[in-house]
């Protein structure tokens, strides 16, 4: 049992990359063994450092036996020639070429005998091939060669058994060296086996396994929060990019001026996250304090690297400290005529344009939602503003956030500054979603008028294009109804917002706006629903044929059926409308016919009848509930005609002689089926 | 107690000096800075054009750099509406390029050793050259001081041999070195001038044109006639001319930019506008070069 062991060393590969490339590599190397009937140890790992790609597989047989095969030739009447490929190609001789007749004809044929082949030199024929599978999401060309690579790759080392495999990847030759030092690219050196190499490395400070650096890293950081008694926030996707960016991690406490904890949080947050990968810590009261880690990748011994890191803060600070002080005191309604000159969209206007549109559809859900109108008025009024402040110039992905903080030091309501803060959530599937009805109201209208300017101007999203990100747009919206169990007319809402559009002279064709984009929030209903672990059948069934404004109730019904459908309640349920509308099936030109009830005059025993009351009790139930209804109480209602539909068909026979009594019974079971449907689709259910 | 022999502090323009004889030992032709207004050292026609067909290529050079919506009247400490780029572009892009690039920092006091030098994921693209590159900005102890890129189009076209393109900023490399806070503060020389003696009056008077004197009705004119301009040297295939004026609408629509006269819209159209001209050059130059 062998292992193999390759290593791309390379200039630095982005933290993303390397991710993708492990992955990749990981995939084509297992793909290669399986392919090839080679047993080897699954539980194999590909690590990384932005330089070093390295692949280690154990427990790998030198040699794999291949058992013998027949091998088909071409058919005995094919020209000459191709006969003296076939025999040059399996290196025989024609003496041990055989005929045979096959369904398609009579064939020449090969028995290639059993045989051995040596695990390395397969290795050596593949991995070229195995290295460029690797999909890139992002590669490049250097210098005059022709490879594509995250960044240019300057050696491959590639052992097994110990012993070095030579191959070539384009102008590359693998060898059994390495660089050392990964900066000045020197000091090549030998190493034959994957222990020494990690154990060399180690000893250097230097560890190549991604998730050892994680470790190190969060122990180190665990360490000193205890001792200063700090917090940090949980941010596995920033952790995961800064051990990717270093080889040899050493936690760096920092601090900057506290006077810079006057400028809003979110604005230090992401100064010290996007901009530098350091990590904030907060107190026990999740307050922000001035002490961040910075990761580096080198021993700090003089103090360097401290000192130019709280450098770059204070000049980072400094900077958004003057946006803060000079932006927070432009009065947010004076700027409101300047966002005139400010492009939305080509085709939809300025954002003072939008606005104005963004006011009265607000204006209209607040009437919904009973909330102040003035105040929603004055909230979509003044929330793009901030996209005209420096702060946002330098903080986009602040927008909104930083709206917020001017509305709050500038006096406005409480809910009127949250809605502007809040107004782009939630922003796709796992964002956070605001709760207040002012949010809400102000991120719905925003969103419609995007939705429906968007489709206005044709700019839906493609199967594989989306640059505007509408799907995401339409599934906040979605999230933001759903998930806040919010009753509106959606339907009316497109309506109105294709009218405010008019009223600003856009001639949209408002028919086919509303058609498509109906569809197009039902399919994204569809999607989060399968996002949601729904089940594909009840998905289906949930929003077969529904309208817009039956998207919350589709989510509901799902998500209880979804629950319920391994549960007695839900099992009972679909098991009497699966044994009613089999038999209707069968007969199936009843439907066509069918009067819609039965004649209880022509019942001839209990079990009809019996059958014939809880199915109106059922109705009466159905009649009776108004606005809110509980769907597992209706589905519970629903399960408790079991005892009438299984004494029914245990006592009566559908199909009586007299085709009266008989299509009367086919009616009963179609008002059970059609009283079910009320509820759900169940036709489209797997039992 | 031990005292520290105090190292002298590097200027602003021994910076220069080295890293322009650090490159020369390289084999790079050291240029002069191209003599017309741009927004980087990569529209210096010796990377631009030069980076284009067969030939290899190798140069250095500083470049005066103009961003007019970057001014601030001299107010701010760290941004300029001018400021200067020193800039290294090899053609085939050298297997040794990391290290000769640490190796040109050692030449100006920063030991790769002794800081943290960090490779970071920047990809570049620039809309008016049709132009882009995968690279890193590199930074030390935090501060981005390089921008590291290996060209991969250039002009619309594929570059092939593949350039590498070391651009230095030089203001933010000697506020690392001189342990500065402003850029204003910089020692230009070793005579006790400030980079602020040198040139804060121009970003003063400079700011004032670019946000509120320049004329944008003739400006709006300009863009047309160099335009028209360029069209017509692309149609006699004199690149190099051709490009200059280019260069001079570049500079032209950066001002009204400045100005804030440009709506969204009309920007995309613009640089889309540039973008053309540049293609249409890269072409005429690409065949003059075999």
């Amino acid at each position: 049992m062998s292992e193999l062991f390759v290593e791309l060393f390379s200039e630095e590969i982005p933290a993303r990359l390397q991710v993708n490339a492990r992955n990749e590599l990981k995939k084509n190397i297992k793909n290669f063994f399986i392919d090839n009937q080679i047993k080897f140890n699954e539980n194999f790992n590909v690590y990384s450092t932005p330089n070093r790609l390295v692949l280690h597989v154990d427990k790998i047989p030198n040699e794999i036996k291949l058992s013998s095969e027949e091998i088909k030739g071409p058919n005995v009447n094919a020209p000459e020639k191709a006969l003296e490929g076939f025999i040059r190609s399996n290196n025989t001789i024609f003496e041990k070429i055989f005929k045979k007749n096959t369904e398609k004809g009579e064939f020449y044929f090969f028995n290639k005998e059993s045989r051995k082949i040596k695990v390395s030199d397969l290795l050596e024929k593949n991995l070229s091939e195995i290295l460029k599978k690797i999909a890139w999401n992002k590669s490049m060309k250097w210098a005059n060669y022709d490879l594509y690579w995250g960044r240019p790759l300057k050696s491959i080392l590639a052992i097994f058994n110990k012993k070095p495999l030579n191959f070539d990847f384009n102008h590359i030759n693998s060898s059994n060296k390495t660089f050392i030092d990964k900066s000045l690219e020197e000091g090549m050196k030998i190493f034959n086996d994957f222990h020494s190499y990690l154990k060399f490395f180690k000893q250097k400070g230097i560890f190549i396994d991604q998730d050892l650096r994680k470790k190190i890293i969060q122990n180190k950081i665990n360490e000193i929060i205890n001792k200063k008694n700090l917090k940090i926030e949980q941010n596995d996707r920033l952790i995961d990019e800064i051990v990717n960016i270093v080889e040899k991690p050493a936690v760096i406490v920092c601090d900057f001026d506290k006077k810079f904890l006057n400028i809003p949080s979110e604005i230090l947050i992401t100064t010290m996250q996007s901009h530098q990968k350091y990590l904030p810590t907060f107190d026990k009261k999740n307050n922000l304090t001035n002490n961040f880690f910075v990761v580096s990748d080198i021993k700090d011994t003089k103090g360097f690297v401290k000192l130019g890191n709280q450098r770059v803060i204070e000049a980072r600070l400094s900077d958004a400290e003057f946006f803060w002080e000079k932006n927070k005191t432009q009065n947010l309604v004076k700027q409101v005529d300047k966002l005139k000159n400010i492009n939305y969209f080509k085709g939809l206007g300025s954002y003072f344009d939008k606005i104005q549109r963004m006011r009265k559809l607000s204006s209209l859900i607040s009437d919904d939602f009973l909330i102040s109108k003035d105040k929603i008025e004055i909230a979509s009024s003044i929330c793009k503003v901030d996209l005209m402040s420096d702060l946002v110039g330098e903080f986009p992905e602040l927008q909104g956030i930083v709206g917020g903080h001017f509305a709050r030091f500038q006096g406005f309501d409480k809910e009127v500054c949250l809605a502007v803060s809040e107004q782009y959530l939630p922003n796709g599937m796992e964002s956070k979603l605001p709760k207040k009805m002012y949010s809400v109201a102000l991120s719905l209208s925003d969103k419609l008028d995007s939705l429906v300017g968007f489709f206005g101007i044709n700019l839906k999203p493609t199967s594989s294009k989306d640059p505007y990100t509408i799907r995401r747009m339409a599934i906040s919206l979605i999230r933001l109804i759903v998930e806040n169990e919010i009753k509106i007319k959606l339907k009316d809402l497109i309506v109105y917002t294709c009218s405010v559009y008019r009223d600003q002279g856009y001639e949209f064709d408002i028919k086919k706006i509303q058609n498509e984009l109906s569809d197009f929030i039902i399919e994204r209903l569809k999607n989060y629903l399968k996002e949601k672990k729904i089940r594909q059948d009840i998905i289906e069934s949930s929003t077969f044929l529904i309208g817009l404004d039956d998207i919350l109730k589709a989510y509901k019904k799902s998500l209880c059926l979804n629950k319920n459908i391994k549960k007695e309640i839900g099992f009972e349920t679909i098991a009497a409308y699966k044994r009613s509308s089999n038999i209707l099936n069968a007969e199936e030109k009843m439907s066509t016919k069918s009067l819609g009830f039965a004649d209880p005059g022509l019942f001839k025993n209990d079990y009809e009848k019996k059958l014939y009351k809880k199915i109106n009790d059922i109705r009466k139930y159905f009649l009776s509930i108004e606005k809110d209804e509980n769907y597992e109480e209706s589905l519970k209602i629903l399960s408790s005609i079991k005892n009438e539909v299984n004494d029914f068909f245990d006592n009566v026979i559908v199909n009586d002689e007299d085709i009266i009594i008989k299509k009367n019974r086919l009616e009963l079971l179609n008002m059970l089926c059609k009283t079910f449907d009320n509820y759900f689709n169940f036709s489209k259910i797997e039992a | 107690m031990v005292s520290k022999i105090k190292k002298k502090t590097l200027s602003f323009q021994d910076t220069i000096f080295n890293l322009q004889k650090y490159w020369s030992k390289k084999g790079c032709v050291i240029l002069q800075p191209y003599d017309l207004e741009v927004g980087a050292g990569t529209f210096h026609p010796a990377t631009t054009l030069r980076s284009l067909g067969p030939k290899p290529w190798k140069t250095a050079y500083v470049q005066p750099s103009r961003r007019p919506t970057d001014g601030r009247y001299g107010d701010n400490p760290n941004r300029l509406q001018h400021y200067y780029q020193f800039q290294v572009l090899i053609k085939p892009s050298p297997k040794e390029i990391k290290k000769m690039y640490l190796n040109s920092l050692s030449s100006i006091g920063i030991n790769h050793e002794e800081h943290d030098i960090r490779f970071v994921e920047d990809d570049w693209e620039s809309p008016t050259l049709g132009a882009a590159g995968l690279g890193w900005e590199v930074w030390c102890d935090g501060m981005e001081v390089t921008q590291f890129t290996y060209f991969q189009q250039m002009a619309g076209v594929e570059c092939k041999p593949v350039s590498v393109e070391i651009t230095y900023g030089l203001e933010r490399l000697c506020m690392f070195i001189q342990n500065k806070k402003s850029v204003f503060d910089l020692i230009w020389n070793d005579e006790g001038i400030t980079y602020k003696d040198v040139f804060h009056q121009s970003e003063k008077e400079f700011s004032a044109y670019n946000f509120e004197y320049a004329n944008t009705d003739n400006l709006f004119k300009i863009f047309e006639m160099f335009e028209e301009e360029t069209k017509l040297l692309v149609e006699k295939k004199i690149s190099l001319p051709a490009y200059d004026q280019c260069l001079k609408c570049s500079h032209v629509f950066n001002i009204l930019d400045a100005r804030g006269v440009i709506s969204v819209a009309q920007r995309a159209e613009y640089i889309a506008r540039i973008r053309e001209l540049t293609k249409s050059i890269g072409k005429v130059w690409i065949e003059s070069q075999s």
